[in-house]
């Protein structure tokens, strides 16, 4: 019997025949090279070409949730920022919104504005990251190194402010840790300008790369309905075509005081998943301009922070816009300083699971861009 | 026109060897003989730790890093630790491997690159054994390299070892093609298969420039084929250590695993110093037919020194390669090399017989 | 929040207005992404060979500078390495030049610690009969460096510096007693003129010597 191109195509039970194959499973994780943390992934392979995708979870689950039911308010914080390491200031944030809203926590314009900003730089600090570990999953491992050059220099404008690199721990309910460093300013836009050149120069290496392009252009292809049915928020569900971000839609901080695109994909692929990202760096960036020389002054921290915060009884949700998609802190108060539960809606697990829909039918080396490309962090999947 | 080739007299070891067994002396034949293999192991040796040093060192500036800094003068000694802790680790062979290709497999893998090794001109006085079928051989010799990785791959036992075994497979013998296909452009030009005489060929001037267009994209092919048969970055799918954790390696530790890092390196100097002899000239001086004194003075420097210079120019261009571009997919680099550079190194090879036989080149023999 | 179905979400258009209140810098819409392009055989080769060479000339500009090396010689360096000032990676007591300190053990820091890494005991019969510290226990090995207890200080007497070097290889050394003596603070100290008074009212304390109260029974 002849194998035909389209025997092969087709799954080898329908072809059947001396030359049909055998599917496999194989482990992917939880110690593996670009799942990028201990993920695992049990793939069932015919040859190259992956079948199946099954994320298995709960390697590096923590109860955070469960540890919140234990933590003021205020603490609970701290571990906001082991959720999306890499966007740990969105992350106290998304904590501050919801209890501000809930306990009705008046901000002025100061606080703000500084919050503003940090996100936007802890955004394009996140992005510079993604983009090197891209390029490294992809076999290219200078990127990888670039990127956390650059990374290196916002990590310092933190450290400056906030004392940690990190975990930063910074954004409060009722306001902020800390003022920020007389130096701040100047450092930021130092940074500014040292980035700009940088961001055109990764279009160089990588972004126009004609390799990276056949790797990313139409492969994992998420369809704009998969993803919203799916879950997936932030650059993933945008580079499907959907123009949600919650920046624009359900403004918060001061960014319905700024002007900013929303970049948004056409195809869905990783290319577009790849486009998007860099965009919202110069996006990020172009925030952060507007904003930096017109910090208002006030009050950095308005709740002293001996006063345990009392949410009053109810349920409250908010979220935020991180880097990866919204991240949702759903609590359920008893009207005293500590929740009665807490919720996370990360935004790493709903995108991860995108994959188990987009990842059929391509190959192994397909999976690794894929899975760069939905850019996971894995903590965050697990809480 | 001076007539140079007459200058450059070609004496290899094995000739001497039997040019002083044929003369009864039969204790100089084994100093040659041994004389070769030593210098042969030295010269593995010296050459896997210089190359492994340079790649950090060249990586680690690509990268906006030092790179080794620590053991000696600038980390100049760092390979001789990495190699002493290779040899002091925990030889592993897994439980359900199969024992004996698991150990056989990076021997392979090193004996086709020393195999090549034997054969490369380095200088008009150096070089181990000179055949008539130099080119042949290379070509037939350095695909023996696939087999070590595939018996790595198979008998570890491990799916993502088989998955690169069977990619390097694939990948390897599909790019010979084109890499031969490049290299018969070469033999086409200078007549002759035998690798220190068309080394000679060159004292006009090197083939790559010599042949007009033909040449030079021959070299282009060439050097591409020749890094996706080393399984160097772009094309380096079989180990593709983001994908296949390290691929047909993944099982191999200590001495092993050093013995198929030492064939990729070597294998990275054999096909450099390949390119070399057949498209840069080799150890001959960088000659234009006709100007006497600029060939004169060209031929100060001397050949052993060309040669490197050459090698290490090309082990470089690799290198930046290997630390500025992403890895291709399997099946796109089935399509480069099926459908780009297959149909161009065909047209080539047809385009430079026309040129031969017209006499259209650079400095025609006559 | 709206409640929005799949569909709305899929079609509805980006907020296009700023409230009336912000300034005159005006929101902008999405931004849709471009295509590479790609056109025939030959074209396609040479302007992928033309990207290929824009990165190899990327990375060669960085290695034709060694002034772009970014590497820090870590052990070595250590004479100019220095941290923020704001950076925290040691918890520290603010003591005096006259060695007091201005706690007066009033637990804030114990109750503002996520990870209840900070044990404050008062001495048990304390000479001035207000509260006084007796240790002050914090360990290192639990805590995160949320800068909670010092902010939350009403009298500033913690501090984090920026000492990073505390590796050892006991984790029992993770477990420092911060303050120096067992006594009233620096400023009930200071009223008194005589320094051998002061002495007799204090008992010092070292580093290590949180420890046995903490296996006692820790947390109260």
């Amino acid at each position: 019997m002849v194998s035909t191109l389209e025997d092969r195509v087709r799954p080898p039970a329908a072809a059947g025949g001396p030359l049909s194959t055998q599917e496999f499973f194989i482990n992917m994780g939880p110690q593996h090279p670009s799942t990028h943390g201990v993920l695992r992934l049990v793939l069932k392979l015919d040859g190259e070409t992956v079948r199946e995708v099954i994320p298995v979870l709960g390697y590096i689950h923590r109860g955070i949730e469960k540890i919140g039911e234990h933590q003021t308010y205020r603490q609970f914080v701290h571990l906001s920022d082991r959720l999306d390491y890499l966007s740990a200031l969105m992350n106290n944030w998304a904590v501050s919104l919801t209890v501000e809203k809930a306990a009705k926590i008046e901000l002025n314009d100061r606080i703000q504005v500084i919050r503003t900003i940090m996100a936007e730089l802890q955004r394009i600090q996140s992005h510079q990251l993604w983009w090197g570990v891209l390029g490294m999953d992809l076999g290219a491992f200078t990127p990888f190194l670039y990127g956390f050059r650059d990374r290196e220099v916002l990590t310092d404008v933190f450290e400056e402010t906030m004392g940690a690199r990190l975990t930063m721990n910074y954004i409060q309910p009722g306001g902020l840790m800390q003022d920020i460093h007389p130096n701040f300013v100047e450092r930021v836009k130092s940074f500014l300008k040292y980035f700009k050149p940088k961001l055109a120069e990764y279009e160089e290496l990588l972004g126009g790369n004609v390799i990276l392009q056949e790797r990313l252009r139409k492969v994992g292809r998420l369809e704009a309905k998969t993803a919203v049915s799916m879950g997936a928020t932030g650059p993933v569900l945008r580079a499907s075509g959907v123009a949600h971000d919650l920046r624009k839609k359900e403004p918060y901080g001061v960014y319905s005081k700024v002007a900013f695109d929303v970049p948004v994909g056409t195809m869905g692929d990783c290319w577009d998943r790849y486009w998007v990202r860099i965009e919202e760096m110069r996006q990020s960036m172009r925030i952060v301009e507007q904003l930096i020389d017109n910090i208002p002054a006030g009050k950095h921290l308005l709740v002293k922070p001996a006063i345990v915060i009392k949410v009053p009884q109810g349920l409250y949700y908010g979220q935020v816009e991180t880097a990866r998609g919204i991240l949702g802190i759903f609590v359920v108060a008893d009207g005293t300083g500590y929740p009665y539960r807490i919720h996370l809606r990360t935004p790493n697990f709903n995108n991860l699971w995108s994959i188990t829909a987009i990842a059929p039918g391509l190959r192994v080396a397909d999976l690794v861009a894929i899975l760069s490309s939905l850019d996971i962090v894995v903590p965050d999947i697990d809480r | 026109m001076v007539n140079l080739q007459t200058s450059w007299e070609v004496r290899t070891l094995s000739q001497r060897a039997s040019e002083a067994l044929a003369g009864g002396q039969l204790g100089l034949t084994t100093g040659y003989l041994f004389a070769g293999l030593a210098g042969l192991a030295v010269f593995l040796a010296a050459m896997a730790l210089v190359l492994v040093y340079a790649e950090r060192k060249i990586a680690a500036h690509f990268q906006c890093r030092l790179g080794p800094m620590r053991v000696g003068w600038h980390g100049i000694l760092q390979s001789v630790a990495d190699s002493l802790k290779l040899l002091l680790k925990e030889d592993i062979v897994p439980t359900d491997a199969d024992r004996f290709l698991h150990v056989l497999a990076p021997f392979m893998s090193l004996l086709a690159a020393i195999l090549v090794l034997v054969m490369l001109p380095m200088s008009p006085a150096l070089q181990v054994a000179d055949v008539n079928i130099g080119v042949l051989y290379v070509t037939a010799v350095s695909g023996l390299g696939a087999l070590g990785i595939l018996l790595g791959g198979w008998s570890s036992n491990n799916k993502w070892s088989l998955l690169g075994a069977m990619r390097a497979g694939a990948q390897i013998i599909s790019y010979e093609v084109s890499a031969t296909l490049s290299l018969l452009v070469v033999v086409l030009f200078s007549g002759t298969l035998q690798l220190s005489k068309i080394v000679q060929s060159q004292a006009d001037g090197w083939w790559i420039w010599r042949a007009p267009g033909v040449g030079l994209l021959a070299f282009a092919i060439y050097l591409i084929a020749s890094v996706a048969e080393i399984n160097r970055t772009p094309f380096d799918i079989s180990e593709g250590e983001s994908e296949l954790t390290a691929g047909f390696h993944t099982e191999y530790s200590g001495m092993r695993f050093a013995f198929f890092f030492l064939a990729e390196f070597i294998n990275m100097f054999v096909v450099s110093a390949l390119a070399a002899t057949l498209f840069l000239g080799g150890w001959m001086p960088f000659h234009i037919g006709g100007l006497a004194t600029f060939n004169a003075a060209m031929d100060l420097i001397p050949p052993g020194a060309w040669f490197a210079a050459k090698s290490a120019f090309l082990i470089f261009v690799i290198m930046w390669f290997r630390w500025t571009f992403p890895r291709l997919r399997i099946d796109q680099l089935m399509r480069l090399e099926w459908k780009i550079l297959l149909p161009i190194g065909f047209v080539n090879l047809f385009l430079a017989a026309m040129a031969v036989l017209f006499g259209f080149y650079f400095f025609p023999v006559q | 929040m709206n409640k929005m179905s799949q569909e709305d979400i899929l079609t509805a258009p980006l907020a296009e207005t700023a409230p009336s209140s912000s300034p005159a810098v005006g929101m902008t819409g999405p931004l849709a992404a471009p295509r590479p392009e790609r056109r025939g055989f030959w074209w396609n080769i040479l302007s992928g060979l033309r990207s290929l060479l824009k990165g190899m000339g990327v990375t060669f500009r960085y290695f034709s500078r060694p002034s772009t090396v970014v590497t820090q010689q870590y052990p070595e360096n250590r004479a100019t390495l220095k941290l923020f000032d704001r950076s925290r990676t040691l918890l520290g007591m603010i003591h005096d030049e006259n060695g007091f300190h201005k706690c007066t053990a009033c637990h804030f820091c114990e109750k503002a610690c996520p990870n209840a890494s900070i044990t404050v005991a008062e001495r048990p019969k304390p000479a001035t009969g207000k509260p006084e510290l007796d240790y002050f226990t914090w360990r290192m090995d639990s805590c995160t460096y949320c800068n909670a207890c010092v902010i939350v200080c009403p009298f500033s007497v913690l501090t984090m510096s920026g000492t990073f070097e505390n590796s050892v290889f006991d984790s029992r050394l993770l477990i420092y007693n911060l303050t120096r003596y067992a006594g009233p603070t620096s400023q009930v100290l200071m009223k008194i003129a005589d320094p051998e008074e002061r002495k007799r009212m204090i008992e010092t304390r070292g580093v290590f010597s949180g420890v046995p109260l903490l296996r006692k029974g820790g947390r109260k």
